[in-house]
Parts: structure tokens; sequence; C-alpha cells
């Protein structure tokens, strides 16, 4: 059989079973087991386990659950409640003031966490209630905290990179400062689009409203929020001022803040310590065990020569590369739709990667290009993730509203694909500059 | 993609047959192992980052030993997390399906991961045998014996077999409720 052929046939099963409720890695692990077994017999099955250790053997993997608890302890104090209050104080003289405090808040707090719902969480548990009480309309208020989320896997640290980096062979460092302008380009979209539908939903005066704050009240809130800028500022110096590599970088991280939690937020109980840390490794010992076995699952796609094959396929196709460009784009919407980013993001890039590099595109601009299209499944049915975390912080939010209210924001995304598209410097600037070409 | 709320396990606990509680019980020892390996990590690294750049000193096993801490938090948290109903996954044939059929699909993705769990348990012990009985050991500078983390693969996957079996036997005994499970998002999950 032609290793194409064959490549739809691997594609069709492995649909079938992710599809099928089994948990995402096992479902991968199945069906590489399956099709090592029908080309290779069962004494292929010997060589499962050790590609799967070889694959978690990386010392990179550690900053996953390093930024993972790093997220998790500012998540379990009142830190993202103190940003956004910060924020609304020193920002009221913006139009607009509340909803770009949240934006903002999730912008900062994205900084600080690799995680997407988490930072929806954290910003939405304050900021929803708060906009709805002054009179924004559920929709904006809903759809801005879901689309303010997602801005969590896109600007640095993200959990989401790092699996890009481990998958592709590429400098983490580097995917990390590739996101901080297409990050910042969403904010201003996303601003953008919540002050006109505020305005447009014929709420003028409170688009344009301001609640004024005496100097005092300005000053009192930034004790509470120093420590946390200060340790963005160190952990940002010491990745890229070359003194320690991501993983070292966020294990600092990971001790510094849940020293902060602990000292400043006096999150002291035995109780809150474990849920912290049981949290955390729950959701690492997820990602790394897709990582396992997803490793497992291209080691089977490039033992049948499917991703040779369908790289040398793409490559013979004339075609314009923005038009692979785009078909690959919807390739990469769709699947976020349905599976979760880490597991996209695993099993396609080390294909898509050569055919890329071949059509002339740039890795680190279509890292930050994949990773938007995967925010879009974020807040997209049947499975976006943060459309539920914001239906658990509102539950009388419907979730029909929550989900209208998020749509725009998918399109704002869309615009800032275009825009990157046409202005690829946006994402590879700073990390020639930074670290050079 | 969904996962039911941690701490909420299962439909009915109180009707858990006693092997499955004994080895909901393993998995949890194994979860807190894995998270303690987890602190362990945290700690020697900054150890590292301490000498390396404080004591300008150079550090020889700390890199491996993170890592070989991180396999083996990855492998023995694998059970506890099934236990948690942690392991992301998609349902969405299930959901076209009606009652009776969501039931047998549910068992037959169960059995599917038995069977492949259960071949990476044991192939994994062969290898950590292999390494035992040869005394291989890892070509560093440290050159640490390589069953000591290779060890984590039968005791990681064996633990997770066990908490699948576990999940069958709630299943069959009806202490767990495959319809009502994994249907609702938790707050928690990374992107």
């Amino acid at each position: 059989m032609d290793p194409i052929t064959l490549g739809a046939i691997v594609a069709l099963v492995t649909i079938v079973v992710l599809f099928s409720g089994v948990s995402v890695a096992a479902g991968l692990l199945i069906v590489a087991a399956l099709f090592m077994v029908i080309f290779d017999g069962v004494g292929a099955l010997e060589l499962l386990p050790e590609i799967f250790f070889a694959k978690l053997n990386n010392f990179a993997l550690l900053s996953i659950p390093m930024f993972i608890i790093m997220g998790a302890a500012i998540a379990s104090t009142r830190a993202g409640a103190d940003l956004y209050e910060a924020l609304e104080r020193w920002l009221t003289r913006v139009p607009g003031g509340l909803v770009i405090s949240n934006l903002g808040a999730c912008a900062l707090f994205a900084a600080m966490s690799g995680s997407s719902p988490a930072t929806c969480a954290a910003i939405g548990k304050m900021g929803i209630p708060e906009m709805r009480k002054r009179g924004y309309p559920d929709g904006v208020a809903a759809g801005s905290i879901a689309a303010g989320g997602t801005l969590g896997i896109l600007i640095p640290p993200s959990v989401t990179m790092i699996v890009y980096g481990i998958a592709t062979e590429t400098s983490i460092g580097r995917l990390f400062l590739a996101g901080v302008f297409p990050g910042l380009l969403l904010v201003g979209l996303f601003m953008a689009w919540s002050i006109y539908s505020t305005w447009a939903s014929g709420n003028a005066e409170l688009a344009l409203a301001r609640v004024r704050y005496t100097m005092r009240e300005k000053l009192e809130v930034l004790p509470r929020v120093a420590p946390f800028i200060v340790i963005i500022l160190g952990v940002l110096y010491a990745l890229y001022g070359g003194v320690a590599t991501p993983s070292e970088t966020a294990a600092v991280g990971a001790l510094l803040c849940v020293l902060v939690a602990v000292v400043l937020y006096r999150l002291w109980s035995f109780t809150a310590l474990w849920t912290v840390l049981r949290d955390s490794t729950r959701e690492s010992v997820m990602i790394l065990f897709i990582i396992g076995a997803a490793g497992v699952f291209s080691y089977m796609l490039s033992f049948l020569f499917i991703t040779q094959e369908i790289a040398a396929w793409i490559g013979s196709l004339d075609v314009n590369r923005w038009t692979l460009m785009l078909a690959i784009n919807v390739f990469l919407l769709v699947s976020g739709f349905f599976l979760p980013p880490v597991a996209v993001i695993l099993m396609a890039a080390p294909i898509l990667l050569p055919i890329i590099t071949n059509a002339g595109f740039d890795p680190y601009w279509f890292a930050v290009v994949l990773t938007i299209n995967m925010e879009i499944g974020l807040i997209s049915p049947p499975v976006g993730l943060n459309l539920y975390v914001i239906n658990g912080i509102a539950p009388d939010i419907r979730l029909k509203t929550i989900l209208w209210g998020s749509l725009p924001y998918v399109g704002c995304m869309v615009v800032a694909i275009v825009i990157l598209s046409i202005f690829p410097g946006l994402a590879t600037w700073l990390p020639e500059v930074v670290i050079g070409p | 993609m969904s996962q039911s709320s941690a701490g909420h396990p299962s439909a009915n606990p109180q009707k858990r047959h006693p092997v499955s509680r004994v080895i909901g019980m393993l998995s949890t020892v194994s979860g807190v192992s894995a998270a303690l390996m987890i602190v362990t990590a945290v700690a020697l690294t900054c150890q590292m980052i301490w000498i390396r750049f404080v004591l300008n000193g150079s550090t020889i096993w700390q890199t491996e030993a993170v890592i070989y801490l991180m396999i083996g938090a990855t492998l023995l948290g694998l059970p506890y997390v099934q236990k948690l109903r942690g392991h992301v996954n998609v349902d969405l044939l299930a959901l076209v399906l009606p009652p009776r059929g969501r039931r047998v699909l549910a068992l037959v993705t169960l059995a599917l991961t038995i069977a492949v769990i259960a071949a990476m348990a044991f192939y994994g012990f062969e290898m950590w045998a292999i390494a035992f009985e040869r005394g291989w050991t890892s070509d560093t500078v440290w050159g640490v014996k390589l069953w000591i983390p290779y060890l984590a693969m039968p005791v990681g996957f064996g633990l997770y077999l066990l908490q699948l079996c576990a999940d069958l036997i709630d299943v069959l005994t009806g202490a767990d409720d495959p319809l009502a499970a994994g249907h609702g998002a938790a707050a928690e999950e990374s992107a």
C-alpha cells in the first residue's frame, strides 16, 4: 500500500479512536500499537516503552510542570483580582476603562501563567460580575474574558509554545519572544472590539465612562501587585539575559511564586498548598503523558514512511505558498475545534514543519499562527474549554450568550492572522533583536 | 474534551468493590510520590542554579537527576490522574449514541486502553530487567545505573493498569456510571 493511502487510513482510525472518549494519550498509544503490530508483528511492541522513555528524556520538559506550578500558585491567591483592581484604578482615564482593565489583566496574568483556562478563571471570577454590575452587555463581559484568557498560550511563558519547541526542536526562548507582539496585537484588537460593541449596543456613555479614583486609592493597590511584576521581570531577565535556560528559569519562577503566595497572600495551610501541588501534578502528568504517547505515535508515522511521503507529496504539488498556508490554517482550525492544543501540536507540527520551511515560511512565525488557531479552538464549540470555564464562573449567563459573545473575538483572531501574514516581522523582529538571527 | 472535577471521580463511591478501593488507595500513594518527585525536581534545579551562578561551581548529576525525576513523576502520576479522571479526552462519539451504545463504547475503550497499557507495562518490565541484568549505566559523567530510572516504567504502567482494571470493576458492578462520568469540563486544564 502506498504511504499516502496508508496515511489516510491512519488518520481516519485516529479520528475514530480519539473521538471515542478514550483519553487522548492512551488513544495515540492504541493507534500506534495497532499499526506497528499490523505492519511489523507483535515484536514491534517491544520498542514502544523505549521510545516513550526517550521522548520524556529531555530537560526542556521540566519547564512544563514548573510554569504550571507558577500559574497554579498565583491562581490560588487573589492576585488575579488585585491585578485587575490595580489596572482599573490606573486606567480610569481611558475610555471603556473596565473592559480594558479586564483585558489588560488577562494579558498580564498570561505573562505569569502558561495556561488559558487558568487565566480565564483568575481574571473572570472578579471581572465578569463587576462588568455586569456596571451594565456591560453579558456577551461582552463573557466574551472578552473568554478571549482574553486565550492570551495565556500566546504571551510567554506558554505551555503550548514549549510543546511546539520540543516537537519541532526549535528554541523555546525564541518562541516565547515571537509571541510578545502578536499577543499585544491581539489585546489591542480585543480592546477595540469591546469598546466598539459596548458603544454600539447603546451604551455609549458606559463605553466612555470614567470612575474617578483618588491618588491614595491608586497607590494603595500597588504593593499588592508589585511582587508579581518583579517576578515577571526577573523571569524575563533570566530568560533573555542568557542567565539560565527556560527550564531553570521556570523552576526559580515556580519557587518564587509559591513563596509569594505563602508569605504575602498567607497561603499557609497545608491543604491549600497540597491543592496547588495536586492540581499542578495532575495537569503536568496529563500533558507529559500526551507528549510521550505522541512521540510513540510519530515514530509509527515515520516508521511507515507516512511523514516523509506526505511532506514529499505536498512539496510536489504546484500550489502557491499562500494557498498552502490557507489550507494548513483550515486544517489546524478544524483540528483545534475538536482536540486539545497540545495534542494537535504534537501530532501535526513534526509533519508540517518541513513543509512550512520548504515553502519559505519562518518556523517561529508559524508557531504564532498555529497558536492563534489553537486559541480560536479554545473559544469555539464543541469543546472550547474557556467557554465552559466562563460558564462555571457565571452560571446564569447562558452558554449561547457566551458563545455569541465570543464569536466576534474569533473574528479578531482571524484578523490577527491576516495582519501577521502581511507583516511577519511582528513575530520575527523581537527574537532577532534580542537573540540575533 | 472533558474532565470531571477532582474529588468526585465516581458516581457512587460507597458501592465500590473492596478490590477497587484498595487499588484506588495505591493510586493515591503513587500520585503523592509523583507530586513529591516534582517538588524535589524544583529544589534540585534551584540548588543547581545556586551552585552554578552564585558559587560559580559546576554541577555533575543534577540535570540528569531532574530529568529522571520528571519521568518518574509522569509515570507514577498516571494511575492517580486516571483515578481523578484527569486524562483529557474527547467524547463526541458517545454523545451521538443511545445509552446502550454508550455503555458498550465505554467498555470497549476501557478494554483497548487496558490492552495497550498492559503491553507498555510488560515491555517496560523487560526493558528494566535487561538494564538490571546487564548493569547498564548512562553514558554521562554521572553514569547512573539505568535500572533505577527505568523502574518507573513497569511500576508506573503497572499501577496504571491496576487502576484501569479497578475502573472496569466499577463500571461492571455499577459503582461508576460511564454515561455520567466525564461530561463536565473542569476549570483547570492546561491549554
